[in-house]
């Protein structure tokens, strides 16, 4: 099981919002808040000092994009807050957006990912210790862009494989397991990766991030 | 202007009718030619015969004149008539050359054309007065000749005062018809000016009615684009939130069943049966998704360039976006310029075989103007039914233009032209 983290939720959605909060409980997470607009988010977010805060995009007054807005301000102004945003649709310029200079954690799923309570969880759990998370589908959809092929150029295919996992927040292992192949291997490609784009071997977890970006904004 | 009496056509009227200068002219010489008998009859003395052949031309040449100014003609030709009847009846020597002459028919030539292209008042003027000279012409000439009464002034009488009736008569005849065709023409005129102006009512209306229309047809496409945004929204509310919450709990319930201690038979087939609901749910969310989506793209909501640059993020080649705006146009119109993009890029992925692609979107006064192309073989055609025509029937619904340049072996652009509001 999952460690328990401090979790505020951030939906306007009653049946949604409720939901959530009895599932993450029941397995075994402390939902601090839940509320259903981005100032009460705020406001719970300054009052508990959460390790997470999952935010729906689309929140009053508009419905378009005020969980981003609400998002960046935590970010900003709660590092230790990870923020977790879903939604029904993935737009991978939202997810650049989101991404783009982040230092702790940060993930972008789509609302679909509740249906596997698990795989969401642990998503969760990287988001509160400080990783990134980004949904498979917006992953599948830069690696396939060609507007990437530049930047992307000079990976080889098992290295774009292993980029696309790390993206989503896979941790070497997980990557290791998910090719049948050894961690050692896993480190190699990642090594070889972070060469290739440049990124400074100063530390590591901000590496993974950093290289995830590159993905969003090359 | 013609004579208008309307002689049987022929070949020498005809020519007349042509050419008026030269027609008077040789009236005046048949009338100097009448005259030329009564020139050789008469005095001995050469003085007097040199004014008489002068006073006879000069009344023939009064005809020369007529059609430009029928007064000032007539004038002088009634003054030498007049000289003649108070001068010319007299047997002496001066007289003779003033005695009538056949060129006195000049008179009623230029009554005629008085009464034909003068107002009445004018001509009948005329009449009186050349009525009045023929009767102190007889009442001159009788005495002198000793025809004090009786046939000889009866005839006289008649004679001139026939001629003058006569000249009159046709004279005014023709303007009567002259003037008739003149209001026919003005009437024809009248009633083209009264169709000319129904017309422009017509027109008028039309334009009217026309931007009637398009107030409600903007109206009808901003609340269907208002509409539309309002389903997904309930969809989004509703449907979606609903199914994704009980995908959720069968989720869990799933993975509690699997991890709940001695499986039974039971245990077994109710597993297998959530996890079927559990595929449906987390399948039909998937289908609600795209249902939503093709009713209102919700990246919209964030603006066209966000939009299309996500939707250049969906394709595998590398889409360039360029999105130059200064006024964002209405919801309706960033959905179809959104849906039209959607479409090429589509198009272009499965059909051009183009390495790379980019979408331009500008705009000016009269609206917006988006421009896609791409480096593949081109030869895109608009066929009936197909995706581009169904695309430009969607640009058309608010008066927009879709044109391909697709020459074979490509480039192809697809330019699409909008207005700012429907």
């Amino acid at each position: 099981m999952a460690p328990r983290f401090r979790v505020v939720i951030a939906e306007d959605a009653a049946i949604m919002r409720d939901g959530l909060t009895q599932t993450l409980t029941r397995r075994g997470q402390d939902v601090v808040a839940a509320v259903a607009d981005p100032d009460a988010l705020l406001q719970a977010v300054t009052a508990f000092h959460p390790d997470v805060a999952i935010i729906d995009v689309r929140m009053p007054p508009t419905y378009t994009d005020e969980g981003l807005r609400a998002a960046l301000s935590v970010r900003r102004d709660h590092p230790g807050t990870g923020v977790l945003v879903f939604s029904q649709y993935i737009e991978s310029r939202l997810a650049a957006e989101l991404i783009a200079g982040a230092s702790g954690g940060v993930g972008y799923l789509l609302k679909d990912r509740v249906a596997f309570v698990s795989d969401f969880i642990d998503a969760i759990a990287r988001v509160a210790e400080g990783g990134t998370v980004l949904d498979p589908d917006v992953v599948r959809q830069l690696v396939s862009a060609g507007r990437r092929a530049d930047a992307l150029a000079a990976l080889t295919p098992r290295e774009r494989e292993v980029l696309s996992l790390l993206a989503q927040g896979r941790s070497n292992v997980a990557i290791a397991s998910a090719f049948t192949i050894s961690p050692r291997v896993v480190e190699k490609h990642v090594a070889s990766i972070f060469a290739k784009l440049g990124l400074s071997p100063s530390d590591n977890d901000n590496r993974r991030v950093l290289a995830t970006i590159k993905y969003l904004e090359s | 202007m013609n004579d208008e009496v309307h002689w049987p056509e022929t070949q020498v009227t005809g020519w007349l009718r042509g050419h008026p200068g030269q027609a008077d002219v040789l009236l005046v010489a048949a009338l100097l030619a009448f005259s030329g008998a009564q020139v050789a009859q008469g005095t001995t003395r050469p003085a007097m015969r040199i004014a008489f052949v002068a006073v006879t031309v000069l009344l023939a040449a009064t005809v020369i004149p007529r059609r430009r100014y029928p007064v000032a003609a007539f004038g002088a030709a009634a003054a030498i008539g007049a000289a003649q009847v108070a001068f010319g009846m007299q047997d002496d020597a001066f007289a003779l050359a003033l005695q009538p002459t056949i060129a006195d028919l000049a008179i009623p030539v230029l009554l005629y054309t008085l009464a034909a292209h003068r107002p009445r008042p004018v001509s009948i003027a005329g009449l009186i007065i050349c009525l009045l000279g023929a009767v102190a012409a007889i009442a001159r000439w009788s005495p002198t000749h000793g025809a004090y009464a009786g046939g000889a002034v009866l005839v006289a009488s008649a004679g001139l005062g026939g001629l003058t009736l006569t000249a009159w008569v046709l004279g005014d005849s023709v303007a009567y018809r002259y003037r008739r065709a003149h209001y026919a023409v003005v009437e024809a005129r009248a009633a083209q000016m009264e169709a000319e102006r129904d017309a422009q009512a017509r027109i008028a209306a039309a334009a009217e009615r026309a931007r009637e229309l398009q107030e409600k047809r903007t109206r009808a496409v901003d609340q269907s684009a208002t509409r539309l945004r309002r389903i997904e929204r309930d969809l989004h509310d509703g449907a979606q939130v609903r199914l994704a919450t009980l995908a959720m709990v069968l989720g869990e319930a799933m993975e509690n069943l699997e991890h709940a201690d001695g499986d039974t038979g039971d245990g077994n087939h109710t597993r297998t049966l959530i996890g079927a609901a559990h595929r449906n749910a987390v399948e039909t969310l998937a289908e609600l998704r795209d249902l939503a989506r093709g009713i209102h793209p919700a990246a919209l909501d964030r603006g066209l360039a966000a939009a299309l640059c996500s939707l250049a993020d969906t394709v595998p080649i590398p889409v360039e976006v360029s999105v130059r705006t200064r006024e964002r146009p209405s919801a309706a119109i960033e959905a179809i310029a959104y849906f039209c993009a959607a479409e090429l890029l589509a198009n272009i992925t499965k059909h051009s075989g183009a390495s790379r692609a980019a979408i331009n979107v500008s705009d000016d006064q009269r609206g917006m103007l988006m421009t896609v192309t791409d480096n593949g073989g081109g030869g895109a055609v608009l066929t009936p039914g197909g995706g581009l025509a169904g695309l430009r029937e969607r640009v058309q619904t608010v008066d927009g233009h879709l044109g391909i340049d697709s020459p074979p072996g490509g480039p192809t652009a697809v330019t699409i032209e909008l207005p700012g509001h429907a």
